[in-house]
């Protein structure tokens, strides 16, 4: 058995009379390149918040790195390794590229309860959230406010926080959603060049991007697990051409 | 692939960051002005005095208010708390040598900021801004009610305050102790609260105004922060009203009142938040502005500073400096070469 990174346990969320996720069954290994797609509306980033701890499962268990965190609130489960990003920004608007991924990486660090020194003092941090920033092709933005930045361009910052934070377990949830088309390989490559250790679930719309980049594709869809599997079986699936991939172009 | 010519460091805007910190030319002006004005203006050092502890307290408030987000009402609590520590001490003959004193009426308005804010923080916008109302109002009926102690309606009077450091006697007829006095403690607060805004501290408190469920999504104990800088400005708001206390040399219930919550809130909006100097310029242009209308207007002076209140809150969100700001980014738009 490879070893697993995040699982979930028969994990619903209902929301009033809608179960917008029922019953999931999932497991992401250790240096996992998953795909999860379905539809609009299938509960993806509903599965996501329960993942993250954003919300708490109706039912079930969410277990990262074999330990129960079902009960562990979001903060605490970031510090435990796993990292998102989030399909609408979340950002901080009003401050620059530079500071919103200095507070990522000073999270992580643990320093950020330091009152007596200056930020700009914490070089080794500068540099840190620098790399990012050039590594997401940001660095003529580096100085100027988040808010003042085109969305495509917010989306990288997105991707550049989430990776501050050196996480084990990356959740992206739809990163390239509003990145020209220009513009997206620059995602891409910045997926692409994360290291092996790190599991990567990633939900995406767009097929290609989703059979260039996923070793493992979950389907799912009215909050259930369709299907499961290579990218290889999932394109070969008749009954999953019907349900999505024939009408995923205009997701 | 493109070796990069300079180091991530050495990017212009990671410079600007990392020095970000550093004293700008104009930073000791405020300074020199309150000098100044000790030997300027020996009659209205009275006055003086009550600025100073008036910036004192905007500081306090900016630190919540313009850093951490947290919307206040009720910031008045904590100096009273302050005021009230230094003066029952002092009345009741249990404790008055004054920087003692102060520093006890930092840790009970801290305790008291502490307690409140482990409630009160759990909530967000009107919830929150009527919960500090509600503490404030509390206080302000407790030191009503027990009037043994706190004097009650009438306060408590010709406080015996000692000379300051056994040798600067505090004459309430020539405040000049006082004005000196509050004037040292105003600038080591601000040199702390300067200090705090551009650690990474602060900048986890600007990211939590900024988007607090983000920072929740970094792994940022938002609560356990909220709380820590909620403690600090109230230790802070408390010096600032054992200040008044000892310059004074009385205590009653305006320290506890609506009114002084109101009014370092709009002195810190007038002169614009956020902005650590905010809290200069809105006092400031705050008590000089009800000075000039009280004596043009005698009956009416609210009136104005309210109209002034609704033209800044509609045209300035950002206050006086917030417009210094703008007229700053014009002229060096101008100036610059496209
Ligand atoms: N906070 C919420 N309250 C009520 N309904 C919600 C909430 N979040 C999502 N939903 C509903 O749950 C379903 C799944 O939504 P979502 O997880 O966003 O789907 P997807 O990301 O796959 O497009 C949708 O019908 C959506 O309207
Ligand atoms: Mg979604």
């Amino acid at each position: 058995m490879t070893a697993c990174l995040l699982e979930t346990r028969t994990v619903s969320r209902n929301f009033g009379a809608l179960a917008a996720v029922s019953d999931v069954e999932f497991r992401l290994e250790v240096g996992a390149r998953h795909a999860l797609i379905g539809p609009n509306g299938a509960g993806k980033t509903t599965f996501i918040n329960l993942l993250t701890g954003v919300l708490r499962p109706t039912q079930g268990r969410v277990m990262l790195k074999g330990r129960d965190v079902t009960d562990i609130p979001e903060a605490q489960r970031v510090k435990l390794g796993i990292a998102r990003t989030f399909q609408i920004n979340r950002l901080f608007r009003g401050l620059t590229v530079l500071e919103n991924v200095y507070i990522a990486v000073s999270e992580r660090l643990g320093i950020a309860l330091d009152m007596f020194r200056p930020a700009g003092a914490r070089r080794d941090v500068i540099e840190e959230a620098m790399h990012l920033i050039a590594a997401l092709k940001l660095e003529d933005d580096t100085g100027r406010r988040v808010s003042e930045l085109p969305y495509g361009r917010q989306r990288l910052v997105e991707i550049a926080i989430a990776l501050g934070l050196k996480p084990e377990v990356l959740l992206l949830d739809e990163p390239a959603a509003g990145v020209p088309s220009a513009e997206s390989h620059i995602i891409l490559d910045a997926i692409g060049s994360l290291s092996e250790q790190i599991g990567v679930l990633i939900i995406e719309h767009d097929m290609d991007v989703v059979f260039r980049f996923a070793e493992r594709i979950t389907v799912m869809v009215g909050g259930r697990i369709f299907a499961e599997g290579t990218p290889k079986e999932i394109a070969a699936d008749p009954e999953i051409r019907a349900v999505y991939l024939g009408q995923a172009y205009h997701g | 692939m493109i070796v990069a010519a300079i180091k991530p460091t050495e990017h212009l805007a990671a410079l600007a960051f990392a020095g970000r910190h550093r004293p700008r030319v104009w930073e000791p002006a405020p300074w020199i002005f309150a000098i100044a004005f000790y030997f300027a203006f020996p009659n209205y050092l009275g006055f003086g005095t009550e600025l100073l502890v008036t910036i004192l307290f905007a500081l306090s408030l900016d630190l919540v208010l313009g850093y951490a987000g947290i919307i206040t009402l009720g910031h008045a609590a904590f100096f009273g708390a302050g005021a009230y520590t230094v003066g029952m001490l002092a009345y009741h003959g249990i404790w008055n040598e004054p920087i003692s004193s102060l520093m006890l009426a930092a840790i009970v308005a801290a305790l008291v900021g502490l307690g409140s804010g482990l409630v009160l923080l759990r909530t967000q916008g009107l919830t929150l801004l009527m919960l500090t109302l509600c503490t404030m109002a509390l206080l302000e009926e407790a030191a009503n009610l027990g009037h043994e102690y706190t004097g009650g309606f009438d306060g408590l009077a010709s406080l015996p305050i000692p000379p300051l450091l056994g040798l600067f006697e505090f004459n309430p007829l020539y405040p000049r102790t006082q004005y000196l006095y509050v004037l040292i403690v105003l600038f080591i607060a601000f040199l702390f609260v300067r200090t705090l805004i551009y650690s990474p501290f602060g900048q986890s408190l600007a990211g939590i105004r900024e988007n607090t469920l983000r920072m929740h999504a970094v792994g940022s104990p938002v609560r356990a922060r909220l709380i820590t800088c909620y403690t600090i400005s109230a230790a802070i708001a408390g010096i600032a009203g054992g200040l008044w206390a000892q310059a004074n040399a009385y205590v009653n219930l305006t320290t506890l009142s609506l009114d002084r919550a109101a009014m370092v809130l709009i002195a810190l909006i007038l002169g614009g938040y956020g902005r650590i100097y905010g809290g200069f310029v809105g006092a400031v242009a705050y008590m000089a502005l009800a000075h000039f209308l009280a004596k043009l207007y005698p009956t009416g002076w609210q009136l104005g500073l309210g109209l002034l209140l609704v033209v800044i809150a509609l045209f300035a969100r950002n206050g006086i400096l917030g417009i210094g700001e703008a007229l700053l980014r014009r002229i060096r738009a101008k100036h610059m070469p496209q």
